[in-house]
């Protein structure tokens, strides 16, 4: 029986992470080096993670499916990253960030994690302004700070659209440096397909090496992973084509509770989908929604070119339903309208499936330089994907797949149900609740790699009992054998359709049923089709080659083949809870003007779901208490 | 002394060394030029400027030697840089096509070569006398070695105009490259004198080329007797 | 619209490549080169054939994964994008399209048009870092850094690493990478206490990788993804100037940073 123990501490929320650090045992310099650690992902959360682990003495392996691990997708992230550093003097503080996230998460997240996030948040910019990031600057040489995804302070700090690449890159160059030291050995091109434990905890992985197709097992004391959201089992999401669910699923099925799964977050502006060989979405950045207007045409099918639309023909429907926040309303709200409109059969573009933001009122008002200088470099990247001039005719946008807040169910120590396991970034349930704020993904994976995970792992290190185990321990051995018959399995189907295919039906199916909206009708239906799916994916897909060579679609096919078991998880949570919160929308729980219904009487919980063999996964809930912040109706109108 | 010669040893201290060896006969190429435009003022300021180098026979060869180094090391990392850089990329790409290089820059090591060959012929021919020795020991009315009937004769042969125009295109090339890439290998930069840098290659290459050309069209073209 | 399409394939780092020819059919001007591609692997697959292998990853222009010289030229003919961020619309209808990997002895070829550019990470190692440990770091708006440097350590700092810069040069030469890394350091405060040791560690691995070295040619710049000038490159041959300079005056060689003190 899973017992889901969160481990907060007691005491005032301020010094609750102070308390906890100070009681947490150390491990001595001399016993780091004897103990290894594994990290899986090299994005923000695990490179910080690894070089800071590897800065403390510990040896340390990790792993990247990319040919570098300065590849990953932390990456794109282009806004920013918060930190409650008030420097801008506008009232900002730590109490604020915690505030905002908690309700920006609809009051579904831990008031201790969160506050600890808020806490940490302003050391993570002071280490990554001496790790060399670039931040802009304002004339005076301070940080400059611009505001960001709807919130009353300005608190995020950026480099140019290219936040996420540039603490990545910091993160890689404290990670080089380790490698350089020899405390870290980097993994690059290798995949992890399965996790080992002995005696209940984790203590190893099963990679498998991309280019040679050697598949090894990697012991060691403890293992920690970093991979990312599952955004990609929707198909076309803004997410880069590698994402997947592989190492957090196989973790799941190892006895790991996965948390919240159906919150997942659809972005409101990304350049609609063309034709079905799109293989993905491209974001726009938020900010465009602080000067463009959303509208599509009162009547349905109305096939004029939007020049041609008169004023009383449109419906400027963000502005009329929300008139306070207008156009800004947040990703989840003005996605969800979207979509209605688009329901409708008032949306625009091939299939109606887009919506027109507009600049004209704005170029008009301001001058066309002034929205050139503002936007030119998102008006110019617009053109190149879609050939459309937005100077001339609106944008089309639509909303989709961005980041997940569901994950890995993690304790106050970032570990999970399995001893030894840790999973930070993304890739846990993370402090967003049922939805993320603007720049706060960022700062979420470096506090968990750079400031909390190298203090909490050091707790367990030292208190674990963790006997020496040899490389060809019968666990090890046994996993190896589970991930070649699986792989066998996959090369030997021999059918004829390919795993594209598959997971783009997957992608359809989950995007009509479990999507913006979901009801129960539909994830009936869904929970229905998906197995029926898998089960003509392991009769019919066809992998070519072998799996003693460089063969990516073999690696694909596997990540396909856990998005299809995953996707019933999935959906099994989006089933189970019966309200409407953040991102999740359940149709039957909403108010007469189409808000969102929350029940916090029946679901202020984390639902945290245990794999059962052959059968229906069960929740466990661990009830999430609000101490500091009573929940309050979120409007935006 | 040992740690600087040291540190240049990798390959971008090779490359600043051929840029300063390159700087340096590129001022010799230019002096040499504007010594060498005497010959429109006479015979008599050409043989004077000519004895008057002779004259100093230490300063001379110490020149002389100097101009050889340079040119050996000059030539020999050029040589070594070279084989790295073929080295490099053991497979040529089936198609490739350039964006910006110019074409001095991606002949440097065809005029490269054919300066060394013009070179050679040029002083064998001029400086030694062993081609063509006519002139060699022939004085002026005030006692000097004639050296303006020297090139006099020497211009008026057509095929040795063309040889020295061919010598001059080369001459251009190199230059036309060399000199905003000596600049830029030397790690100077600044983003306002970024356009007057870049041009002084051309115009360089282009001053001396036309000074040379000059004294050759003038003699083969009877404009100078 | 249809194209052809003359393919680099080499089935293993050892094996001998060659060109064959596919035929890329029914592709709309709106597809981007990769999904162009995507769409003749998806033919192959179903014939059974094993599909084209190439990098790509977040097909956005930002990870640097994506890799094909496209007719010749690095990403293709646009200037100042990847691969990824290549239209169809871009080519003429029935155009042939010749498709290589980046071609230098530092980037073996692993499959395809696939290659290694582990290189660039090992020239990283040697020195393409802050060496500070995490904690302790003062607070951020203790260093006054200003606008015009930000945003010049900025400009150097966008390198995307996907290595066109050595596939676009003759010499196949690392040296716009290493400059942006080392001018992105060295224009901060933060970076200059290990300025002179970075330069050199950094040029050093660079050839030890086997790169070629710079011949000012300046086709690196013209097909950056990220429009990274080779003002950069002067000023990485500025500091490694200045650090011969600097380090042959030292009374004595440096101390290993990493030696254990008693």
């Amino acid at each position: 029986m899973m017992r889901l123990d969160s481990k907060i501490p007691s005491g005032p929320l301020e010094s609750k992470w102070d308390r906890h650090r100070f009681s947490e045992k150390l491990v001595s310099p001399n016993n780091k080096r004897n103990l290894t650690v594994i990290v899986v992902g090299a994005g923000l959360a695990g490179a910080s993670a690894a070089s800071t682990l590897g800065q403390l003495g510990y040896h340390v392996s990790c792993f990247c499916f990319h040919d570098s691990p300065r590849r990953a997708h932390s990456i794109a992230a282009q806004g920013g990253i918060n930190a409650a550093k008030n420097y801008q003097d506008d009232g900002d503080s730590v109490g604020r960030l915690f505030y905002d996230t908690i309700k920006g998460g609809d009051f579904r997240s831990r008031e201790a994690n969160v506050y600890r996030l808020a806490q940490v948040s302003t050391q993570i910019v002071d280490q990554c302004v001496a790790l060399g990031i670039p931040f802009a600057r304002e004339y005076g040489g301070q940080l400059a700070n611009r505001s960001f995804g709807g919130v009353q302070v300005s608190r995020t700090f950026y480099c140019r659209g290219q936040t996420g690449q540039q603490l990545l890159l910091g993160a890689y160059s404290a990670l080089c440096w380790q490698i350089e030291r020899g405390q870290v050995t980097m993994h690059p091109r290798t995949e992890l397909l399965d996790l080992i434990l002995v005696d209940g905890q984790a203590r190893g992985i099963v990679a498998r090496d991309l280019v040679t197709g050697r598949i090894s097992a990697h012991m060691a004391h403890a293992v920690v992973l970093a991979t990312g959201g599952y955004s990609n089992v929707y198909y076309l999401s803004t997410n880069a084509s590698g994402c997947n669910v592989t190492a957090t699923y196989r973790a799941w099925k190892h006895g790991a509770a996965f948390a919240n799964p159906c919150f997942t977050q659809i972005h409101p502006t990304a350049i609609p989908p063309g034709d079905v060989h799109q293989a993905k979405l491209t974001l726009m950045s938020e900010s465009l929604r602080n000067d463009g207007r959303l509208w599509v045409p009162k009547l349905s099918a109305d096939h004029r070119s939007p020049g041609d639309i008169p004023l009383p023909d449109r419906d400027y429907f963000l502005e009329r339903r929300y008139p306070r926040f207008g156009n800004l309303a947040p990703r989840d709200i003005a996605s969800r309208a979207v979509k209605v409109v688009c329901d409708e059969g008032r949306g625009v573009g091939p299939g109606g499936r887009g919506v027109y933001l507009d600049f004209s009122d704005v170029m008009e008002q301001q001058g066309l330089e002034v929205v050139r200088e503002r936007y030119g470099n998102l008006f110019e990247m617009y053109h190149r994907i879609t050939g459309e001039d937005a100077y001339q005719v609106p944008m089309r946008i639509y909303p989709a797949p961005h980041y997940t807040m569901g994950g890995l169910w993690v304790d106050y120590n970032l570990m999970s149900t399995v001893p030894g396991l840790f999973v930070i970034g993304e890739a846990n349930f993370a402090d967003h609740g049922a939805n993320r704020l603007g720049a706060s993904s960022l700062m979420q994976g470096l506090a968990d790699g750079y400031f909390i995970l190298p203090y909490t792992i050091g707790h367990y290190l030292a208190t674990a009992t963790l006997p020496p185990i040899p490389d060809d321990h019968a666990e090890a051995r046994e996993a190896i054998q589970r991930v070649e018959t699986r792989i066998h399995r996959l090369l030997t189907v021999k059918g004829c359709r390919t795993a594209a295919m598959f997971h783009r039906e997957l992608g359809t199916l989950l995007w009509n049923h479990c999507g913006m909206s979901r009801n129960e009708s539909g994830l009936t239906s869904a929970l229905r089709a998906i197995p029926t799916l898998r089960e003509e994916f392991w009769r019919d897909v066809m992998v070519p080659g072998s799996g003693n060579s460089f063969n990516q679609e073999l690696e694909y096919a596997g990540r396909v083949a856990d998005y299809l078991e995953f996707a019933e998880l999935l959906c099994h949570d989006a089933l189970h809870r019966q309200e409407s919160c953040g991102a999740h929308f359940r149709e039957e729980y909403q108010t007469e003007d189409g808000e969102p219904r929350r029940d916090d009487a029946q679901f202020a919980y984390v639902a945290a779901w245990e794999y059962r063999e052959e059968t229906v996964p069960v929740v466990h809930k661990e009830p999430l208490a609000f101490e500091f912040v009573p929940p309050t109706m979120r409007s935006y109108q | 002394m040992v740690r600087l010669f040291a540190h240049f040893q990798a390959s971008v201290g090779k490359k600043m060394i051929m840029a300063l060896t390159g700087l340096g006969l590129a001022g010799f190429v230019m002096a040499h030029m504007l010594g060498n435009l005497q010959l429109f003022e006479g015979p008599h300021a050409l043989n004077s400027y000519a004895a008057f180098l002779r004259d100093m026979p230490i300063v001379l060869w110490a020149v002389r030697i100097g101009l050889l180094s340079i040119a050996v090391f000059h030539i020999g990392l050029a040589l070594q840089l070279g084989m790295r850089n073929r080295r490099a990329r053991p497979v040529e790409y089936t198609v490739h096509r350039y964006r910006q290089a110019s074409i001095a820059s991606r002949t440097m090591a065809i005029s490269g070569m054919a300066l060394l060959v013009f070179v050679g012929f040029h002083l064998l021919h001029l400086t030694a006398g062993v081609i063509d020795p006519g002139f060699n020991d022939r004085l002026d009315a005030e006692g000097h070695r004639d050296v303006y009937s020297k090139v006099v004769h020497a211009f008026q042969n057509p095929f040795v105009v063309l040889l020295y125009l061919a010598g001059q295109l080369g001459l251009g090339l190199h230059l036309n490259h060399a000199i905003a890439s000596s600049i830029q290998t030397m790690g100077f930069e600044h983003a306002g004198l970024n356009r007057l840098l870049k041009a002084l290659g051309p115009v360089i290459g282009l001053i001396v080329v036309l000074g040379n050309v000059a004294i050759i069209l003038a003699v083969f073209l009877g404009i100078v007797r | 619209m249809t194209f052809t399409l003359k393919i680099w394939r080499q089935s293993s780092p050892s094996e001998q490549g060659r060109f064959v020819t596919y035929e890329a059919n029914d592709v709309s001007p709106g597809m981007s080169f990769l999904e162009m591609l995507d769409g003749v692997n998806q033919r192959l697959l179903r014939s059974g054939e094993e599909p084209v292998a190439f990098d790509q990853d977040c097909r956005e222009g930002i990870c640097g994964s994506c890799a094909l010289v496209i007719n010749g030229i690095p990403h293709g003919p646009d200037q100042g994008i990847t691969t990824c961020q290549l239209y169809m619309r871009r080519f003429s209808d029935g155009a042939s399209i010749t498709i290589e990997p980046w071609r230098a002895k530092a980037f073996p070829i692993l499959r395809d048009l696939v290659v290694d550019r582990s290189a660039l990470d090992r020239i990283m190692q040697a020195g393409g870092y802050i060496s500070v440990n995490t904690g302790g770091a003062v607070d951020g708006n203790v260093l006054l850094i200003g606008k015009d440097q930000a945003e010049t350590a900025m400009d150097a700092a966008s390198c995307i690493g996907c290595g066109a810069c050595v596939a676009a040069c003759k010499n196949a030469s690392a040296m716009l990478f290493v400059a942006a890394k080392v001018s992105h350091l060295a224009t901060l405060p933060q970076g200059r206490p290990e300025r002179a040791r970075r330069v050199n560690a950094m040029l050093d691995a660079m050839d030890r990788e086997g790169f070629g070295s710079c011949g000012n040619q300046y086709e690196c710049e013209a097909v950056c993804p990220k429009r990274i000038t080779v003002g950069f490159i002067a000023k990485l041959n500025h500091e490694y100037l200045r650090a011969g300079i600097v380090e042959s005056g030292l009374p004595n060689e440096p101390e290993s940073p990493y030696a254990e003190s008693s």
